[in-house]
């Protein structure tokens, strides 16, 4: 009797730990492959059957692409727009939501319902207007027009993600600080952000990496060489060499989605948890 | 009574300055735009050719006749229905697993969020060298299983499954980490409850757990479904909306049309199309999850 039950419950543990093996390469077996391809030495790329343990490894598509494109200056523009935006975007998203948790005024629904209602709508759906504009204005192939549109994708969701914080720190902190007679931005700077610096931290997080992988956006808008982020380099270092239309060089390419990988995963891996909380508070609250 | 009414006026004079920042910004960069789309999507108007005629409905009926738009909702609709529900599957298969107690739990659960951090462009990119016919990863594994070496991208089926299955792998995680957070909010209460009731394993997760996530999964089926429809990326980097146009998505037509072709009348007409596709999904699931309230 006994023994069976322990039969039992052996096989559950073991068709478990399968099934943990099997999702973990799923996810991991693709990015290995990619980080294989990106640091094969030339000749040992195209193998039939693949070698998944290689023998030795080679730095030279990173030398490759670094000489053939300006990637410093690539990763540098995505650095800056993934940061300025998200600064940006967490300032007027905190003093929005202030307001809106804590000021109870007429409209603050309104002001919610119709964030959420323009998040819905498509960038493609807005995305020609927004051209011509930035043609007509001069906004085209620079820095600051970039950050104006990184900006305002993140707004909606952060600022519902931070009222939701707010709304969950309770209010008797800051009537003591007003009584006290402290103005408002004090009162922001002093009182409010020091408690809810997890949501802010955590928002600042989720929208770096949402910045750092946009793609769309710099592809319309960004044209010259002195804006163009590290996400359109994936194309550009394929064709690095390349003597014909149908000659690509996918360690070239491998060895860009390296690059463009790494800060994210480093982020991700050390701040697990805070991501988490990110988006499902942005769900469930 | 007359300082008090000043202080309201304040208040509310202060939290409108608060929010005409994040209002004007996404006034300014979404709402103007996406009207002034609607307004294009009158006209003839193309960079090109210099011209921006009023046509009225033209580019509308252009849409019901164009072969490319009925091939591209033909796929949407394949690609969000197989993706969105693959998604929800495997997404609640694998909360469930990370919400059991083993031996690097943590770390499983920031693997999970690996495809979700990395961006949709690299993704689509490198998912292109995977499904190479003679040197992707996927055909090895096919290959030593199988002897075969199937053509992913070429045929019709298969890249378009190709598309989907790289979706999934991209935005499962996203589902995965919301089912998990939804699964730990259940109280263990019903559970010893159920199992008095002579219900555990497979029964208590069909009678408790998918009951009260209901209307969790419907919602997440509704904000899947919609991005689904909005998906640019990996059409655009894995397949180019080919073979023919098998897996051409709507918002990919529109950057063809809008800045290959520079046809932005016609690329308007269809960026409205977009989306009121989305509007329907949004309106048609959101009846589905008032329904799924009222069953609780």
């Amino acid at each position: 009797m006994n023994t069976q039950l322990n039969l039992k419950r052996g096989i559950r543990t073991t068709l478990f730990t399968l099934m943990v093996i099997l999702f973990m390469i799923v996810i991991l077996l693709p990015i290995y492959y990619i980080f294989l391809t990106a640091f094969a030495p030339s000749g040992k790329l195209f193998t039939v059957p693949l070698t998944y343990v290689p023998r030795s490894l080679a730095i030279a598509r990173f030398e490759d692409i670094f000489g053939a494109l300006p990637i410093a200056r690539y990763m540098l523009n995505s650095t800056l727009l993934a940061t300025f935006s998200t600064i940006l975007a967490l300032t007027v998203s905190l003093l929005a939501a202030y307001a809106i948790a804590r000021l109870n005024f007429p409209g603050a629904n309104l002001v919610m319902i119709g964030l959420l209602a323009s998040s819905m709508l498509p960038g493609t759906a807005t995305v020609i207007p927004l051209f011509q504009m930035y043609q007509t204005l001069n906004l085209m192939d620079t820095l600051h027009g970039l950050l104006i549109l990184y900006g305002s994708a993140l707004l909606p969701i952060t600022t519902w993600v931070l009222v939701s914080f707010l709304r969950q720190v309770p209010v008797e902190i800051e009537d003591a600080a007003k009584v006290d007679g402290a103005s408002f931005f004090p009162l922001l700077w002093r009182i409010v952000l020091p408690v809810i610096r997890p949501g802010i931290a955590t928002m600042f997080l989720i929208n770096f990496i949402i910045g750092w992988n946009e793609f769309f956006t710099p592809l319309i808008f960004a044209r010259g060489a002195g804006v163009k982020v590290i996400t359109m380099a994936l194309s550009e270092a394929q064709v690095i060499g390349a003597r014909s239309e149908f000659d690509v060089s996918w360690g070239n390419m491998s060895a860009v989605a390296i690059l463009t990988t790494i800060p994210v995963f480093i982020i991700t891996l050390i701040f697990q948890r805070q991501i988490v909380e990110g988006i499902t508070s942005g769900v469930f609250k | 009574m007359l300082s008090r009414q000043n202080l309201s006026t304040r208040r509310i004079l202060l939290a409108w300055l608060l929010v005409t920042p994040v209002v004007l910004w996404r006034l300014l960069t979404s709402v103007y735009p996406f009207l002034r789309t609607f307004y294009i999507s009158f006209f003839d108007n193309s960079p090109v050719r210099r011209t921006f005629d009023f046509v009225g409905l033209d580019n509308y009926m252009a849409l019901t006749r164009d072969a490319n738009v009925d091939a591209t909702l033909t796929f949407t609709l394949f690609f969000t229905v197989t993706s969105v529900a693959l998604q929800v599957v495997l997404g609640l298969a694998i909360a469930e697993l990370l919400n059991q107690r083993f031996k690097m739990r943590n770390f499983t659960r920031a693997v999970n969020l690996l495809p979700w951090a990395m961006a949709p462009i690299v993704i689509a990119t490198a998912a292109r060298w995977i499904f190479h016919q003679d040197y992707g990863l996927i055909n090895d594994i096919i290959w030593r299983l199988s002897g075969e070496r199937p053509l992913w991208l070429v045929n019709f089926t298969t890249a378009r499954f190709a598309v989907t299955i790289t979706d999934v792998w991209k935005n499962t995680a996203f589902l995965a980490v919301i089912f998990l957070s939804g699964l730990q909010g259940i109280p263990l209460e019903l559970y010893e409850a159920a199992k008095i009731d002579g219900a555990d394993g497979v029964r208590s997760y069909w009678y408790v757990t998918l009951p009260l996530l209901m209307p969790l999964i419907i919602s997440m089926m509704i904000f899947t479904a919609i991005f689904r429809v909005l998906t640019f990326e990996i059409v655009y980097a894995l397949t180019n909306g080919g073979p023919g146009t098998a897996t051409s998505l709507l918002s990919y037509l529109v950057y063809l049309e809008g800045f290959r072709v520079l046809n932005f009348g016609y690329a308007s007409a269809i960026a409205m199309l977009l989306f009121f596709i989305v509007l329907v999904v949004g309106v048609v699931g959101y009846g589905f999850l008032r329904r799924a309230w009222e069953r609780l």
